[in-house]
């Protein structure tokens, strides 16, 4: 399918929608604040539902299905390592017990990012095929 | 007594009379000095009928003349003056800001060039618009929201006149103390933030914002759908971006590492290794997972192709154009060239330069010693790496340190442009990945190493009195908050970034289908060819297995 009216028309829809909601949001303390907020984030779904509605014209996708178990366990493994660090610093008042602690959180995170993320997206590749 | 009491009198009278003389001395007392030489300055100004006849020596235009005097009546005074050299500082700091500001978005046009160089000629128009748009979505998505989130509770910087009308930072407690976590003043530029100092500030931040996004567009090119990467671009200039760079720069809780944790100088990124840099190249692993390697990268056996791109001269011109630009990148980041140690803008400047020359060495020699030739794309990506590795610790540290930061990066990017692409198996066809997830990486970690206590900010930096003092020079507590800095880049901007394109994928779809891939992006995605008249040649004689090029 390639880039459409269709597109055009759902991207243009999505900034409006999202420029109400964000004018909404800056004037949250009036009336006018609120409903702009409201009109905008239903501008904003409505977007996403035109998105969703032209997504299978697109055709044949060279995707991979990759499992979604393996990518949840790399993001919480990715998240897991910062939430290590940020206990870290209230665990000890030391230099080197935080530094421990955030090598720690560090090396998980990149277990999660470099070796379980990596591994979900290459499961199917395409290339394997 | 009587005698005693006239002498009294006396006295009392004579007390009287020499007070009246002395109000009446200083009230006929001559002007002071400095009041008189204003006045004398102002009479030996050239005058009109002077001026009119030329200035070719320069000598008689800028004078005490052109100092605006607040009451006609009065004249010039020291106040009028002191007003005046108040405004020349914010000025000279004003301008100093802008015109870097202008150079880093020149930067732009380089990376454009850079990555539609290094892709194939069907799709240098793809390539070459998201460049383009990029900056669009970037900067409105930054003037509607994101510079709220970023700078939305940065008031107090001096050298932009104090910024007072960013003072809406929202707080969260934990365990006993407040923490940054968000700004929220400066949506639209409206309200009280419709101010000369907030505009300064806004164009520069943006700029630097917009160069972060445009990173992700090199990772995901030839195979990125153009409405996803439009959406992904608004999301990450509105969210993504500012959410960090408020912890880093607007006042958050990384910031406020050294204040409430006694961790050095808090987190320090002088010029963005790490809020500009890797934030991108973080956020490029994560898209570039999720669209998947281009057709005909890998073999079944996993082996790497490589597919080289059309335009080496575009990708040499282009790297030039960023590192001239990176002059406005990390000595623009003083935010000023007046006051408050702003004078180290030269070592800075010099520290920039050496970086990306020993960058270049490093990453040119390594390829040249170890695989034969000295590869034009690396020799950039090397020059690239440096400059991005030299970002973060520019302002901290000395000209021989940058050159080892810059070595450094350029053979870490050769080595991790090998690991992404052989051991992830992630396709990266300009190695944005490296150059700026890796070299950003790393050079947040060099200010915790290498910063040498020289530098001095007016005093204090995030806060915290003292210069930022790297583990070499005596303070590893720097290093750690360097560090909490470095997962949360890939911890939690990782993951937020990688979450948000997965919700892309879902509704819109990050990738084109493959007969558009094939075909070349320019057709069916622009509907219109970047180089009409070239013929192209068949895949089959462009792919060309690694171990062959090495």
């Amino acid at each position: 399918m390639a880039a459409t009216k269709s597109q055009g028309k759902a991207f243009s829809l999505f900034m409006v929608g999202l420029t109400t909601a964000c004018a909404g949001i800056a004037y949250l303390s009036s009336g006018s604040g609120i409903a702009a907020l409201i009109v905008g984030l239903i501008v904003v779904a409505v977007a996403f539902g035109l998105f969703l509605s032209i997504k299978p014209l697109e055709g044949k996708v060279p995707e991979n299905i990759q499992p979604v178990a393996l990518k949840l366990a790399g993001l919480v493994a990715a998240l897991g390592g910062w939430m290590i660090v940020l206990y870290g610093l209230h665990l000890t008042a030391t230099v080197s017990g935080r530094l421990t602690t955030t090598l720690i959180g560090f090396a998980v995170s990149l277990f999660g990012i470099l070796y379980l993320l990596p591994m979900a997206a290459n499961k199917n590749a395409i290339w394997k095929a | 007594m009587r005698i005693v009491r006239t002498v009294s009198y006396i006295c009392a009278l004579g007390f009287a009379l020499a007070a009246g003389a002395g109000i009446v001395a200083r009230a006929d007392a001559p002007p002071s000095a400095s009041a008189a030489e204003l006045k004398a300055a102002a009479s030996t100004a050239p005058a009109t009928t002077t001026l009119a006849n030329g200035d070719p020596g320069g000598a008689l235009t800028g004078t005490v003349s052109d100092v605006p005097v607040s009451d006609a009546k009065t004249g010039l005074t020291l106040g009028d003056v002191a007003n005046q050299v108040g405004q020349n500082k914010i000025g000279v700091n004003f301008t100093w800001t802008l015109i870097c500001g202008f150079l880093v978005m020149f930067m732009q046009a380089g990376f454009a060039m850079v990555e539609a160089g290094l892709c194939r000629v069907k799709n240098a128009n793809h390539t070459y618009m998201m460049n383009f748009f990029v900056y669009g979505c970037g900067l409105f998505a930054y003037w509607i929201m994101g510079f709220a989130i970023q700078m939305g509770g940065a008031a107090g910087n001096g050298n932009l006149g104090g910024l007072q009308p960013l003072i809406g930072e929202q707080t969260l407690n934990l365990f006993g103390t407040n923490w940054g976590i968000f700004g929220h003043s400066g949506m639209f530029l409206s309200g009280h933030t419709y101010d000369v100092g907030v505009m300064v500030i806004f164009l520069f931040q943006m700029v630097f914002m917009d160069t972060a996004l445009t990173i992700v567009t090199g990772a995901c090119a030839e195979r990125w759908k153009f409405l996803t990467f439009a959406v992904s671009s608004v999301l990450m200039g509105a969210i993504t971006y500012p959410l960090f760079a408020n912890w880093a720069w607007g006042g958050g809780w990384l910031a406020q590492l050294g204040t409430n944790m006694g961790l050095g100088k808090g987190y320090c990124d002088f010029a963005g290794s790490g809020v500009v840099h890797a934030v991108g190249g973080v956020t490029a692993l994560a898209c570039a997972l999720i669209v998947g390697p281009r057709i005909g990268k890998f073999n079944r056996d996993g082996s790497a192709n490589a597919i080289i791109g059309h335009d080496i001269s575009a990708v040499l011109i282009g790297c030039f154009i960023l590192a001239f630009g990176w002059f406005g990148f990390n000595p623009g980041s003083t935010l000023g060239a007046s006051g408050a140690g702003c004078l180290r803008i030269g070592s800075v400047a010099v520290n920039t330069m050496l970086a990306g020359c020993t960058g270049t060495f490093g990453a040119l020699l390594y390829m040249w010693a170890l695989k034969g030739k000295p590869d034009a794309s690396m020799s950039v990506n090397g020059m690239l790496a440096g400059l991005v590795a030299i970002t973060a610790p520019s302002g901290f540290v000395n000209p021989t340190a940058s050159a080892i930061i810059g070595l450094i990066a350029g053979v870490l990017v050769c080595v991790s442009v090998a690991f992404v692409e052989n051991t992830l198996k992630v396709d990266d066809p300009v190695g944005a990945i490296s150059v700026h997830g890796a070299g950003g990486l790393w050079g947040v970690l060099s200010v915790g190493l290498f910063a040498d206590g020289t530098s001095n900010y007016g005093g204090s930096w995030n806060g915290v009195t003292g210069s930022v003092t790297g583990l070499f020079y005596g303070d590893a507590s720097q290093l750690v908050a360097q560090l909490v800095g470095m997962v949360t880049l890939v911890g939690f901007v990782f993951s937020f970034s990688y979450a948000l394109n997965w919700v892309l994928d879902a509704f819109i779809g990050q990738r084109v289908s493959a007969e558009s891939e094939l075909e070349g992006l320019d057709l069916p995605e622009m509907g219109q060819l970047g180089y009409p008249e070239f013929v192209f040649r068949p895949e089959s004689e462009i792919l060309t297995p690694v171990a062959a090029v090495a």
